[in-house]
């Protein structure tokens, strides 16, 4: 049993699927540069009124919305409302969209059964041998097969039958489900008229030379069979059938036979099999620029939807997301021009003008196939990074990854769902900014206060069963340090070479009390380190050379300092680590115990 | 007049004397016909984590899940230590996260203290990070729904980013221990921060097995917290320039500086070691009044 998926229309199909709400509609495609741009796709309900495949777009835009006049200046992006389904839609055609779209059918079958036949952009031939104890009888068959297209954004007609010319035949013949009992091709395919055994005949056709020939070749050919067929009376599957198998070999050639043979739903032949595809891209060209977020979170949730479909049919999900964005030329150049006129250099710089394409890499801990993470996740790290220009066309691409197959115990304590935590995550960072949220991994170093702050993710099951005794133990108390961040400079007054009262610069200890009279005070201890390195003096990571105190100062319970503390006032100790750097000679503070 | 019927059931209850015999009798008789709300529940003691001290555990019962708990205390009173405390133990079990509103968090002093640093999820908060995303969404024209201004005063940017921060890890849920770290931002601010900030986090954290712990110098959450703990530096080390390394550090009951003209000379050591804490327990869940003499003694160790 083999199977055939056709989408008639198929480039407006694609445009559909991007934009479901125009399937009430009259949609014509029309391609090409003006003035030779022409229909080449339209939908059922734009033939209805009166529209032709092949029509200049001028005589399109009489059955269109948009007046002709504005139609032809078609530089100018034109902002449409879908207002009356009686009137047709004119959009250009989108070769990103076509391929999406087929690459998204193509899911649907590799998510029914490894052998597919690519055929043709609308054209899927599948192998359903043996299919039957997973999915019922052919007619459930063809019923799963639509239901899971449909899932995708994708309608069109499903036929089954004995061979797959056959049930190709019936694919592009009759619409909706049809399940062609072996022994009955003849009957029911003897109907269609000999034009959809023409268009299907490239797919069919066994021979080398056919399959090599030039679409001008095949054209030509179509025209020539169409001719002669008509000349000869034979305008269904049926007359051809009946006529005498070396009669029309000897009138037709090899060609002709094969035509009959295949009129009789006799032909055989085995599928040319196609790989699974590894990538998942989805694309939008749009219509007038975007400058706002919110507008584009409309369109990025459908791509997203469509994506989130296709790694659905293939039990996959995403480890990665690319975002990439097109900016309007126009306003891009303008705003690069503007830094540059700001900054002082010459418009003849023009070719360091980067090109107007931003891309976004989303980098995920875990597998995921939410959408709607997906959405809120672009969105947040669009409001972090904007890409400074409206928007006309996007990408997003995934790259697949098995999903998650963790069985969280009955037993085990609560951790964060790894899709919330991800967007808790993202939202943290648009409010504290970036890498101020995540793990503390300390570096291998004598020097204070190195680490690294890395991205949080939890691994599932990471987390340890054996809890109980753990929090019966008593941990117990470790004098601990409050860093100082950055380190205050001080004024420190020495008194037999020890800190005996010190001050800070500026004044400002944002909380911490830090100046007056130093009680007791311990050290000094000297440390150094990196000074063998070639960068040794350049910066914060570089080399250092200081000598610490251990010191401790008097502050009021009410947290005045010390100077305004009198004999009778309640006070308090405060401990602090103070340095001197040897270097330079001055003086920081930056830790206290507590 | 109008007459109550009492039936049979009724008359058997008040035969007992047991005061609970009678109410759980008048529940079971009655209860099909009682709104749920007239019926008296038993308080039930809520799950605590440990504070991983055992005095303060005694003291306390342990932390309480399901609320906000408070510690608070000047600058080196031991906060941050029974802060490492609790967390060390808290991360050994479930995810953490530290809000730390000063970005005073020391990752070395936390491994020491035990803590896997793997499972705590360290927010550091900083008032230049808010103006930045502003001003990125001000460029840009994309976003159109900025940041809420900040609360108008010293510290709100910090006190902003913290509220929201709190506000989602609380939301996101799965934390076994959330602290927001304020213990170095002034009083005032943090005395500024709006109640139902306080009230909000804690029927946020209600529901949960989540510990909501805020490291602060006074508290200010005020009947939002259902433990408030105070901690005071009771005693410091100290000794004469001329003492010599066998003798023990002598303590002193209190600091008076017109009485310390010059300046000492301790050991490092003594200087750390001899760092005396007092808890006391200001309010608790588990104490209609809690008396304020209850106190515990926290030995620190010097482990640095």
């Amino acid at each position: 049993m083999f199977a055939c998926i056709y989408i008639p229309d198929f480039p407006v199909e694609a445009i559909v699927r991007a934009e479901p709400l125009l399937r009430e509609h009259a949609v014509a495609v029309i391609e090409g540069k003006p003035p030779l741009t022409r229909v080449v796709a339209l939908n059922e309900k734009a033939r209805l009124l009166g529209m032709e495949t092949g029509m200049t777009k001028l005589q399109a835009a009489v059955f269109a919305e948009t007046p002709a006049s504005d139609l032809a200046n078609s530089d100018v992006p034109q902002r449409r409302t879908i207002s009356s389904p009686r009137l047709a839609l004119l959009r250009q055609r989108s070769r990103e969209q076509e391929q999406a779209a087929h690459a998204a059918l193509l899911d649907v079958a590799h998510s029914f059964t490894p052998r597919v036949e690519d055929a043709a952009a609308d054209t899927l031939l599948l192998d359903l041998a043996g299919m039957e104890r997973l999915y019922g009888t052919p007619a459930k068959m063809g019923t799963e097969l639509q239901s899971r297209a449909a899932a995708v954004g994708i309608e069109g007609n499903v036929a089954l039958a004995a061979n797959p010319d056959a049930a190709m035949h019936a694919a592009r013949g009759f619409d909706g489900i049809t399940v062609l009992p072996a022994g009955s091709e003849i009957q029911r395919l003897g109907v269609l008229p000999v034009e959809v055994l023409l268009d299907g005949f490239e797919i069919s056709s066994q021979t080398a030379s056919f399959r090599e020939s030039t679409g001008r070749e095949r054209e030509k050919f179509r025209e020539q069979m169409l001719d002669t067929l008509e000349r000869w009376g034979v305008r269904d599957f049926r007359t051809l059938a009946l006529l005498p198998e070396h009669a029309l070999a000897s009138r037709l050639g090899q060609p002709g036979a094969q035509l009959r043979r295949l009129a009789r739903g006799e032909s055989t032949r085995t599928l040319n099999l196609c790989e699974p595809a590894q990538q998942f891209q989805e694309a939008m060209e749009l219509e007038s620029p975007v400058e706002n977020i919110e507008s584009l979170s409309f369109v990025l949730n459908r791509l997203l939807e469509q994506l989130c479909a296709r790694l659905e049919a293939r039990a996959l999900a995403a480890q990665q997301l690319w975002l990439r964005l097109q900016l309007d030329r126009r306003v891009a150049d303008e705003q690069t021009t503007t830094v540059q006129e700001l900054n002082g250099l010459s418009l003849e710089s023009h070719s360091v003008i980067p090109k107007p394409e931003v891309e976004r890499v989303l980098r995920l801990p875990l597998a995921m196939r939410d959408g709607k993470v997906f959405l809120k996740l672009l969105q947040l790290d669009l409001a972090a990074h904007p890409p400074g220009a409206p928007v006309i066309k996007l990408w997003i691409s995934a790259q697949p990854a098995p999903p998650r197959t963790a069985q969280r115990g009955l037993f085990l304590p609560l951790s964060p769902e790894p899709e919330k935590l991800e967007l808790t995550l993202a939202r943290i960072n648009a409010i504290v900014g970036e890498r101020r949220a995540g793990i503390a991994r300390l570096l291998d170093s004598h020097r204070r206060n190195s680490f690294n702050v890395e991205r949080f993710m939890t691994a599932v099951g990471d987390i340890s069963t054996t809890s109980s005794l753990t929090m019966s133990e008593d941990v117990g108390s470790r004098l601990a340090m409050r860093l100082i961040r950055p380190a205050y400079q001080l004024t420190v007054h020495l008194c037999e070479g020890r800190p005996a009262d010190l001050n800070v610069d500026n004044g400002k200890t944002e909380g911490r009390n830090l100046q007056g009279i130093v009680l007791w005070s311990s050290g000094p201890w000297r440390s150094s380190g990196d000074w063998w390195a070639e960068n040794a003096n350049s910066g914060p990571s570089g080399a250092w050379d200081r000598e610490e105190w251990d010191i401790a100062v008097a502050v009021a319970r009410d947290g005045s300092n010390s100077a305004n503390i009198g004999a009778e006032a309640e006070q308090n100790v405060a401990l602090y680590r103070i340095y001197r750097d040897i270097g330079t000679g001055e003086w920081f503070a930056d830790a206290s115990y507590d | 007049m109008s007459s109550v019927a009492v039936s049979p059931a009724v008359h058997n209850i008040f035969r007992k004397d047991s005061a609970c015999d009678l109410r759980a009798r008048i529940e079971s008789s009655l209860g099909q016909q009682l709104s749920s709300t007239l019926l008296l529940r038993e308080r039930t003691a809520p799950l605590t984590a440990p504070f991983g001290i055992a005095a303060l555990d005694a003291l306390t019962g342990g932390l309480p899940r399901g609320a906000l708990t408070e510690i608070a205390g000047p600058a080196s009173s031991g906060r941050t230590g029974v802060m490492l405390a609790a967390l060390a133990g808290a991360t050994h079990q479930q995810i953490c996260a530290l809000v730390d509103a000063s970005d005073s968090f020391d990752p070395a002093s936390a491994a020491a203290a035990g803590i896997d640093l793997e499972r705590l999820l360290w927010v550091r908060c900083s008032a230049g990070a808010t103006s930045q995303a502003r001003r990125n969404a001000a460029q840009s024209g994309f976003s159109k729904a900025g940041l809420p201004r900040n609360a108008g005063f010293a510290f709100g940017g910090v006190l902003e980013q913290v509220l929201k921060v709190t506000d989602l890890l609380l939301q996101a849920g799965g934390f076994g221990m959330v602290v927001l770290d304020l213990g170095d931002i002034p009083v005032e601010s943090a005395r500024r921060v709006p109640l139902t900030s306080w009230f909000r986090f804690r029927r946020a954290v209600e529901p949960t097995p989540t510990v909501l712990l805020l490291i602060e110098q006074e508290p200010c959450a005020k009947t939002c917290a259902s433990l408030v703990l105070r901690m005071q530096a009771e005693a410091v080390c100290a000794s004469d320039s001329s003492r010599d390394a066998s003798t023990p550090a002598c303590r002193i009951e209190s600091v008076n500086i017109p009485q310390v003209p010059k300046t000492s000379v301790v050991s490092h050591a003594d200087l750390l070691r001899g760092l005396c804490l007092r808890a006391e327990v200001v309010r608790s869940w588990s104490q209609r009044k809690p008396p304020q003499s209850a106190g515990a003694r926290v030995e620190l160790r010097a482990a640095l």
